[in-house]
Formats: C-alpha cells, sequence, structure tokens
C-alpha cells in the first residue's frame, strides 16, 4: 500500500509536533504533492493557527463526522502552495468527540483525493493518540535532545510497534549543536543508544521558528533558516528521494579554516 | 491444585484437581499465593483457566474483586463448559485467549477496560506479541525469551525465566519467577525470583539497572553512581549474598559460581 497518511507524534506535549506537520505539509506541497494537513488535537486546536487559517474556519472535521457538512466544506485551502489544505478540528468538544474508526473512515475519504495526509496528534498516549494512529501508514516521531522527552517517544514507538503500526521514523528536533558539544544536551548517538529508530531529519534549534508560528507562516513558505532547510530535506525523503542525512554544524566554514571553535 | 503458567499475553492460572471442589476453597489457595508474592502479581493481567469446572456469575465476581484488591485485573476465563463461558462473555471477560485486536496500555484503557468488554489483556505484557515467533516455550514451562529492544513502560512477566537479547531500556520492567539474563544493556528495573526463588540471578552484558530486585532484597544506584558501560571490562550478575544484592563481574572467579 501506498503511504499516504503519515501521523506526527511525541507523546511528550510541547516539542514541535504542530509546527513539524505545518512544515512537512507546506513542504510537501510545495513539491507538487496534493497535502492535507489534518489537526487531531479535538479541543486544544493549534494547528489553524500555526498555519495562518484560523479565521477561515466555518466547518471542521467533528461537525463532517457528525453529518453536518460534507467533506469539502470543512477543507480549508491554503492558497500559499498550489495543492496545500488545511482540515481543522473542533476547538468546542473533547477526544471522545471521534473515535479511532471514525478517523479511519475519514481518512480514507482524504485518501481518495490527496497525495498525502498528515496528522497532527495531540501529546498523551490517551484515545486522541489512538485516533490519530488508528489511520497511520506511517508514523515520525518527534523527541527534543534531552531525556524526559526522548523516554516519552521510547513509550510511543513501543506503542505504535504493538499497535503493528508503522514504519517509524525519528525527527530530532530542536538541537542545539553548540549545547551537544558541551555535552549540555544529548547528541545524535545518545538518543539513537535508546531509540535505534531510523531518522529522517534533525531540525536545528531556530530563532525562525516562534515568529513564523506566531505570524501563521510555516518558515518553510519563505525561507533559507537552517529549520526551514531541514523541513524541507524531510519532505524530500519523504517522497523517496535520497537525500543524506547532515549533522547540524557548531562551526561556520570560515571558524574551521581558522581553526576556531565555539 | 493452582499453577501459574507464563503465556504470550501475560499470566494463565490453571485450577486443576476435582471439578466438585467449592470455588470458595481454590480462591483461598490463590489468595495465598497472590498474598506470598505480591511482587509478581502487583499490576500485572492474568487469565484463569477452570477446566471442566461451572462457575456461577458470584464467583466470577468473587474472582475478580480478589484480585483487584491485590492491583491484578482478571481479563479472561478459560472454561470447558459452555454455561459459564456465557456468564464470564456476560462479565464483559474474554472466553478465549487469542485477542481480536491489539492492546493498548493506557490508564484510560485499564480503566475503560472494568466496564466495557475485555478482550484483549490490558497490559503492555502483550507488547511480547509483536514477535510471536520469537518466543519460545510460550505454554509457560520454562522461560520467556524475547529477541528485541524492551522500551520504556512495557512489562515482561512470567513466572520462569526471563532472557531479552536486546537492550532494556529505562522505564522498562522486567518480573520473573526465576533468573533473567539481558544480552544487552539493562537500563529499566528487573525483579528476579519474584515467587520468592532468593538463589535467583540478574545477568547483564551491560548492568545499568534503575532498580534490581532478587526475592526480596533490592538494589537502588546511589544518586550520582553510574554503573557505567563495562566498568569491570565484562559482563555482570547480580546475585543475593548476606542478604545483599552484590555483582560479580563476568570472569574467572565468577565463573567458579557454576
Amino acid at each position: 500500500m501506498e503511504e499516504k497518511v503519515i501521523t506526527v507524534t511525541s507523546g511528550k506535549g510541547g516539542v514541535g509536533k504542530t509546527t513539524t506537520t505545518a512544515n512537512i505539509g507546506a513542504a510537501l506541497a510545495l513539491l507538487g504533492k496534493k497535502v492535507v494537513v489534518l489537526d487531531g488535537d479535538i479541543g486544544l486546536r493549534n494547528l489553524d493557527i500555526v498555519m495562518g487559517l484560523e479565521n477561515r474556519i466555518v466547518y471542521d472535521v467533528v461537525d463532517y463526522v457528525e453529518g453536518r457538512c460534507r467533506l469539502r466544506q470543512a477543507l480549508i485551502r491554503d492558497k500559499r502552495a498550489p495543492e496545500l489544505y488545511l482540515l481543522p478540528t473542533a476547538q468546542t468538544r473533547d477526544k471522545t468527540a471521534i473515535n479511532p474508526e471514525q478517523m479511519v473512515q475519514v481518512c480514507d475519504e482524504l485518501r481518495k483525493e490527496f497525495d498525502y495526509i498528515i496528522i497532527d496528534s495531540p501529546a498523551g498516549i490517551e484515545q486522541g493518540f489512538q485516533n490519530a494512529l488508528a489511520p497511520a501508514d506511517r508514523v515520525l516521531v518527534v523527541t527534543n535532545p534531552e531525556v524526559s522527552s526522548v523516554r516519552d517517544a521510547d513509550r510511543v514507538i513501543g506503542l505504535v510497534e504493538s499497535h503493528e503500526k508503522g514504519p517509524v521514523q525519528l525527527i530530532i528536533n530542536r538541537l542545539i549543536p553548540a549545547r551537544v558539544k558541551k555535552q549540555e544536551m544529548l547528541s545524535t548517538q545518545d538518543i539513537m543508544d535508546v531509540l535505534s529508530t531510523e531518522i529522517i531529519g534533525i531540525v536545528p534549534e531556530d530563532e525562525a521558528i516562534l515568529s513564523s508560528s506566531n505570524r501563521g507562516t510555516p518558515v518553510v513558505f519563505n525561507g533559507k533558516s537552517p529549520a526551514a532547510i531541514a523541513y524541507r530535506d524531510i519532505a524530500r525523503r519523504l517522497i523517496g528521494e535520497n537525500v543524506p542525512l547532515t549533522q547540524p554544524q557548531t562551526t561556520s566554514w570560515w571558524q574551521r579554516l581558522l581553526g576556531k571553535t565555539e | 491444585m493452582i499453577a501459574i503458567k507464563g503465556y504470550r499475553q501475560g499470566l494463565l492460572i490453571v485450577f486443576s484437581g476435582p471439578p466438585d471442589e467449592p470455588w470458595l476453597t481454590r480462591l483461598r489457595e490463590l489468595e495465598a499465593k497472590l498474598n506470598a508474592n505480591p511482587g509478581f502479581f502487583k499490576g500485572g493481567s492474568v487469565a484463569f483457566d477452570v477446566r471442566a469446572m461451572s462457575l456461577s456469575e458470584d464467583d466470577l465476581r468473587r474472582s475478580i474483586a480478589l484480585l483487584e484488591a491485590h492491583e491484578v485485573m482478571l481479563w479472561a476465563v478459560l472454561s470447558q463448559d459452555e454455561a459459564t463461558r456465557a456468564r464470564v462473555r456476560l462479565l464483559g471477560l474474554a472466553d478465549r485467549l487469542a485477542p481480536t485486536e491489539p492492546a493498548i496500555a493506557t490508564p484510560a484503557s485499564r480503566s475503560r477496560a472494568n466496564n466495557t468488554a475485555r478482550d484483549t489483556p490490558p497490559t503492555v505484557e502483550a507488547a511480547a506479541r509483536t514477535a510471536p515467533a520469537e518466543e519460545h516455550h510460550a505454554d509457560g514451562t520454562d522461560g520467556l525469551l524475547v529477541r528485541r529492544r524492551v522500551r520504556s513502560g512495557q512489562v515482561l512477566r512470567h513466572p520462569g525465566h526471563i532472557v531479552v537479547i536486546g537492550d532494556v531500556n529505562p522505564g522498562a520492567q522486567l518480573i520473573a519467577g526465576g533468573d533473567i539474563i539481558v544480552w544487552g544493556k539493562l537500563q529499566g528495573t528487573a525483579h528476579a525470583g519474584a515467587l520468592g526463588d532468593d538463589h535467583a540471578v540478574v545477568c547483564a552484558l551491560d548492568m545499568s539497572p534503575a532498580f534490581i530486585r532478587i526475592a526480596d532484597a533490592t538494589y537502588t544506584p546511589r544518586p550520582g553512581e553510574r554503573r557505567s558501560r563495562n566498568r569491570a571490562g565484562s559482563a555482570e550478575m547480580a546475585r543475593i549474598e548476606d542478604q545483599q544484592i552484590t555483582f560479580t563481574a563476568w570472569d574467572k572467579e565468577a565463573r567458579a559460581f557454576e
């Protein structure tokens, strides 16, 4: 089966799932794919804000599941890319408003129209997570280079495996090479020692993310910033291009030329 | 007669003996086992095999209550008696071991399972299921062999020995009636001799546990203590000596243990 439904999850909150979903979705759309990003966090929706599409929500996925609208009416087109859509969720309901079977059914509808369906999972391992996992063909686990985030990622990978979902791939988010060097932050190797899961991308800490999230413009739309480059690389790996994985460097080329380190 | 067996999905408690023996007598026997080995059962889920016995609804409810008092969940009851199986299903328990869908272990699903059908054991013991071909002696006579990484939140529980070929991550738990052998790095917690055997041992190629317990003796690393990789240049074995857990590097000296 073609891997169309990609679920972005992490266990722990605040590691960058929503930012990752928005940027990977946008980057895939910029590569010419027809993409929908789906907010899985019923009751605590954020994906619309990060995408800057908050004001355009009329119907949401819960309205569709409960028969108040057609799927097409709930989809919001993002005009910054040729074929990018947001399927928002309800802000006034909770996780029990949709069950895993309904989520599979929604995604089966979307599969007919779209090349990729990217689901932003809520934090935790309860029903919202199970909803997001149920239709997944591929699971991206986002972790930060710190112990508690890696521990939760390990738990989530175990659950994904026991559901026989996957493949699971890892995104290491917010890495600061200088702090890894000072051993204040886990290195890629430290993380791999525990998780031993294929890495699909390493996204460096990037000031551009904060302002872009607040403005509602994913960094991949206008950026040469380090995170934008990392997200575009992840999108290219997802469509099967062979993009070598590069470790973010602590020093620039001229510093190395002069033999200086930070 | 009560026998505790390891099963792919957790523990199976087999009640054998004369079918006309009152159920309460058997429950008392089970209670004695639960009281004698709380560390082994606590937090687990079990299935009953009552053979040809017929159990009333009251019998079943009493069984659930007894186990709940010991923080153990009853998720299935196997019986050759069709009327008993019907009562089992009516209480929302499974009447067979084969799961219809993978279980997920969350506190939520645990509590939900109390009032909806339990077709699967609601703990991660089931996680061992992901690689059924790699587990031998699934009938529970000798031990459990798991050839994969055991991840945070996963629990392997077996009345015999547990052998893991792979790392045991921080937050993972192994509970064995017999010995525990980790062909890899042990960073989680290990409880060997959990049915009272104080001769049980815990072996690991890289011994960095968060906690070890053998029978009733415990070991917790002191704050800041780091049992670093290959501290002694070899694998290590933990066992009880003078009521204390001691570690021995697997060198010539240790081989005298044989």
